[in-house]
């Protein structure tokens, strides 16, 4: 098995509300939701995670409240807003342009003159 | 924005528990996560080392989590500022045209907002609660405005309920000094509770009190000084008060200085001392008579309204009152009646003759605006279209739209804030301009209107309308744009952008139908001026010198002032050229009106409510002749014809074929000033107000007859040589007649009622520079467009070129399309300005709204600025080499 890749900058906040947006999840279930969705990419730290939750939930596209775990233990709990979903979908669409015109760039054989 | 703010206000009000909270929170998801290592097989105290080193230090990711809570949309605006004032760097041209553009209109809009404010909006800087005050004023039986007489106002202040307290102003203009060196200066005769009605606190010494709120007469010489006063004559010295200083000959003691915010209670206007209305007699030199002849109608009144009474209960009241008084005294006021209004619709001030250009200017700046916003957002759009390449990258990069939006109108404000700047500069040098508002000989004391907080805060609201106004389309057609499309074409996508070429095309040509609207209006005004300037008045102004004279700020009784008359007249018929020389009371075509005189005709019968208040001119002998009015039956009168004669009156033609159709005029009987008066002659009717009045009934009575000294009277002298010397002859004879009472106003009548006009010319003049500027904003526009276009299809072009298109063909296709957007915004504006001038048709003298030359000659001028706007462009587009052309992308 290779090293498993790095994040790219800027994405981790598309991966949180995407794994947010599958039904409300603590910070640690959301760790482990991307590591499943993205077959193992890691954070470099876990703890980058908050900042990020924080950062998205400051922005009004997640929504969080306290509850009881699996564990039997007191957790936060966050869930994807009206306001996030709309922002998970855009956030695909421009992803889904960049990378387009990523692999669009770099078919490109000759220059254009 | 919402859910941001409750968080933030959550975070500061909760601070510790949400600390506690994150604690939690981190601790949570170890304690997990070692669970989870424990249950694959790590120990617990290697588990326990892993979790840690995999989270990182909680230490700092808490404080990456305070970081993360504050007001983002603030750094991302200072961001935006930053970014924007970098990117107007790379483009000085750019920026300094739409700066430019945009403080003159922001300047423009400024001074004229300032002006209003100043006169309609703050009538009465540095009172208290101004908006309690009111202006009282009578009414004729025909609904006309007129002042109030002192016994009128005294009963007023007795009964009536809705109001607090009244107050008489009486502006007049007094010499100050002694012979050898006299100052004219405004002061205001007013009640002893004036200031206390205007809630104004002396900045020194005090206001009338106690004894001086009697109503003995010429008992109280005190005055109090404006604050302006004090500093140029007192050197602000508290020591002023108690000083003597001699008012039209006569010691007054000053006992209180105003604060330096009040000017006085006539709006625009700044007045240098204040005396008792009851000194009214001494400081005229005419006794008392006044104050105690209810037919004497020559005071403002003011008044507070009472606690909880509106103006219209107020009105009420008043009208009601003014009618049982008009019965009760029907000798002297029958018909007559009262209103209460507030203070800027008032009579009686600079606010009534700038009420209406006031109001025209302020439409023409908001059309100047918003073609200066047409052309930021022309300038602006051309600059995103450019961009378009960048904006894309960012989208593509993750922005979200939103947050380009924000950028681009954090641009556009960058830009309206540089203008906002440029304009305040801008109406700090022109507000003093409303000075030119006024003629120049009956300027009066104006205030300069201060480019204050409260205009400051009216151009910041106007600069961030203007800032979203321009910024929101190219922001939002910027942010529109398909990121695909563009990085797939590269540099060439721009060109293709149909919408935002249609967006600048209609700009373009509402620029163009703004500015014709302005030519247009200008150009009505113009022609409006020059049309009444060439109408006959029905005497002859040519050749004759004009000079006033006002005797009782001088001090004269009545002998005094007769005898000073015929010594001056005496001096002047010797003059060489002099022809003749007469003196009236009224100068025909004078701003404002003149007085009248109910009159009874012996053999007409009025209708039930015909007015019988007709307006009359006091003359000496000889004045038809010096105006060259011709007299069409009888005679001139004469030097008998004084107060020991029968009393002579002769009235125009206007004033037999109304009354006397079935008499021969001379020696008709008329009753006037309770006397009866002979008709010893016609005159020709002749325009007494206005160049564009009808004819009205006037009549003439002589001077000598009727004359009382305080009003004013004026000097004409018809010469055959050159009219300054003659009115050189005016300012010397009277000099040498009597030091202490100089000619004021000394002018060619032909200047004088030119003044007349002079509104009309104002508005003509005013109008032209907007017109002006406006079309040369347009044309600025229009240029932008057209060089914007040739350069975007040059490869087109030197297509179309290659395959043989000619140089004149290129140069008709360009033309064309500027022709396109010209025409458009040339039948809009024409259409537009005919709805609008009906609005102004009341402003306008002896011309129709759709007058054909206006607007064909508007339509000529700005076919020819499109002309001329688009032959840069065309000419480069011609130019265009095809080999260079289709190597350029």
């Amino acid at each position: 098995m290779t090293e498993p890749a790095q994040l790219l900058p800027g994405t981790l906040d598309l991966l949180v509300l995407k794994a947010a947006s599958l039904g409300p999840l603590h910070g640690y279930g959301i760790l482990l939701r991307i590591e499943q969705i993205t077959r193992g990419a890691l954070l470099a730290e876990q703890g980058a995670l908050y900042p990020a939750l924080s950062r998205l939930e400051h922005q009004g596209l997640l929504d969080s409240e306290w509850g009881t775990s699996d564990n039997h233990r007191r957790a936060k709990f966050y869930r994807l807003t009206t306001t996030g979903r709309r922002r998970l979908r855009e956030e695909t669409q421009s992803w889904n342009r960049l990378v387009t015109a990523i692999a669009l760039a770099l078919s490109a054989t000759t220059p254009e003159s | 924005m919402f859910p941001r703010l409750r968080s933030l206000w959550h975070n500061l009000r909760h601070r510790s528990q949400s600390e506690r909270e994150l604690d939690d929170e981190m601790r949570f998801h170890l304690e997990t996560r070692i669970d989870d290592l424990v249950r694959s097989g790590l120990s617990l105290a290697e588990a326990r080392r892993r979790a840690h080193i995999e989270f990182g230090s909680t230490e700092a990711y808490q404080v990456k989590v305070r970081e993360s809570r504050r007001l983002t949309w603030l750094e991302d605006f200072v961001q935006d500022v930053r970014y924007g004032l970098r990117t107007l760097q790379t483009a000085p041209g750019f920026a300094a045209v739409a700066i430019l553009t945009l403080a003159i209109g922001i300047g423009a809009n400024t001074t004229i907002f300032s002006w209003i404010r100043a006169v309609l909006l703050n009538p009465l800087p540095g009172a208290g609660h101004p908006e309690r005050v009111v202006a009282l004023e009578s009414l004729t039986p025909s609904n006309d405005w007129v002042p109030t007489s002192y016994l009128d106002f005294r009963d007023f202040r007795q009964y009536l309920r809705s109001l607090e307290s009244l107050s008489v102003a009486y502006p007049m203009s007094v010499a100050v000094g002694d012979d050898r060196n006299t100052e004219r200066m405004r002061a205001e005769l007013v009640s002893a509770n004036y200031f206390d009605l205007l809630e104004v606190r002396p900045e020194l010494g005090r206001f009338f009190t106690g004894p001086e709120r009697d109503e003995a007469q010429n008992a109280h010489p005190v005055v109090v000084i404006s604050h302006s006063l004090w500093a140029s004559h007192y050197h602000s010295d508290p020591a002023a008060i108690g000083a003597s200083v001699r008012i039209n000959r006569h010691l007054y003691t000053i006992i209180g200085v105003a604060p330096e915010r009040f000017n006085g209670s006539m709006p625009g206007l700044a007045f240098q001392m204040w005396a008792l209305a009851t000194m009214h007699g001494q400081l005229h030199a005419m006794g008392d008579w006044m104050l105690q002849d209810r037919k004497t109608r020559m005071f403002r009144v003011l008044a507070r309204l009472a606690p909880g009474v509106t103006i219209e209960q107020a009105r009420g009241e008043v009208h009601a009152f003014g009618r049982r008084m008009a019965e009760a005294n029907a000798d002297t006021s029958q018909g007559m009646s009262a209103t209460i209004l507030p203070m800027w619709k008032s009579h009686y001030g600079i606010q009534e003759s700038l009420l209406a250009p006031l109001s025209i200017l302020m439409g023409a700046s908001g059309v100047l605006l918003l073609i200066v916003c047409a052309n930021v957002t022309n300038l602006l759009l051309a600059r995103a279209t450019s961009r378009q390449k960048e904006f894309s990258v960012r989208l593509a990069l993750g922005a979200p739209r939103s947050r380009l939006i924000r950028q681009l109108l954090t641009e556009s404000l960058l830009l309206s804030l540089c203008g906002l700047l440029g304009g305040l500069a801008i109406a700090h040098q022109l507000t003093g301009a409303l000075q030119l508002l006024f003629p120049p000989e009956t300027r009066p004391n104006l205030i300069r209107p201060p480019v204050d907080f409260g205009v400051f805060l009216f151009t910041l609201a106007l600069t961030l309308g203007v800032a979203l106004l321009a910024g929101m389309a190219p922001a939002f057609h910027a942010a529109a744009g398909n990121v695909n499309e563009t990085l797939k074409e590269g540099g060439r996508s721009a060109s293709t952008s149909r919408g935002s070429q249609r967006l600048r095309g209609l700009l373009v040509a509402s620029e163009m139908a703004l500015a014709v609207i302005a030519l247009i209006g200008a150009g009505l005004f113009v022609k409006s001026f020059h049309t009444a300037r060439a109408m006959q008045p029905g005497f002859d102004a040519h050749q004759v010198a004009m000079a006033r004279f006002s005797m009782p700020s001088a001090g004269y009784d009545r002998e005094q002032a007769d005898s000073f008359c015929r010594r001056l007249r005496e001096q002047l018929e010797h003059e060489p050229g002099v022809t003749s020389v007469s003196y009236s009371d009224y100068v025909p075509l004078s701003l404002g009106t003149g007085s009248w005189e109910d009159l009874q005709i012996e053999g007409y019968v009025p209708g039930p409510s015909e007015n019988m208040k007709l307006y009359r001119s006091l003359v000496a002998p000889r004045y038809f002749e010096s105006l060259k009015i011709p007299l069409l039956q009888g005679r001139d009168f004469t030097l008998q014809d004084d107060p020991a004669h029968l009393p002579v009156m002769v009235v125009n033609q206007e004033f037999v074929r109304r009354f006397l159709r079935t008499q021969y005029p001379i020696g008709v009987k008329v009753q006037g000033w309770g006397r009866w008066f002979t008709i010893v002659g016609v005159a020709q009717d002749t325009k007494i107000y206005r160049l564009t009045e009808n004819a009205t009934p006037y009549f003439y009575v002589p001077i000598r007859q009727i004359h009382r000294p305080e009003f004013p009277f004026t000097f004409f002298v018809r010469t055959t040589g050159s009219v300054t010397d003659a009115i050189a002859a005016l300012q010397r004879d009277s000099r040498a007649v009597d030091p202490a009472s100089p000619a004021f106003d000394a002018t060619s009548l032909e200047d004088f009622i030119a003044q007349s006009l002079f509104t009309n010319k104002i508005a003509a003049d005013l109008l032209s520079v907007l017109a002006g500027t406006a079309i040369l904003l347009a044309a600025i526009g229009l240029y932008s467009v057209m060089a914007y276009t040739v350069a975007r299809r040059t490869n087109e072009i030197g297509i179309r070129v290659a395959l043989g298109a000619r140089p004149a063909d290129v140069l008709a296709m360009v033309i064309r399309q500027g022709l396109v957007f010209g025409l458009a915004g040339l039948l809009l504006g024409s259409l537009g300005a005919a709805a609008l001038a009906r609005v102004l048709s009341s402003s306008l003298v002896a011309v129709s709204p759709v007058d054909p030359l206006v607007y064909s000659a508007a339509a000529l001028l700005a076919v020819a600025i499109v002309l001329a706007a688009t032959a840069i462009p065309a000419h480069r587009a011609m130019r265009v080499d095809p080999m260079v052309a289709l190597r350029y992308e």
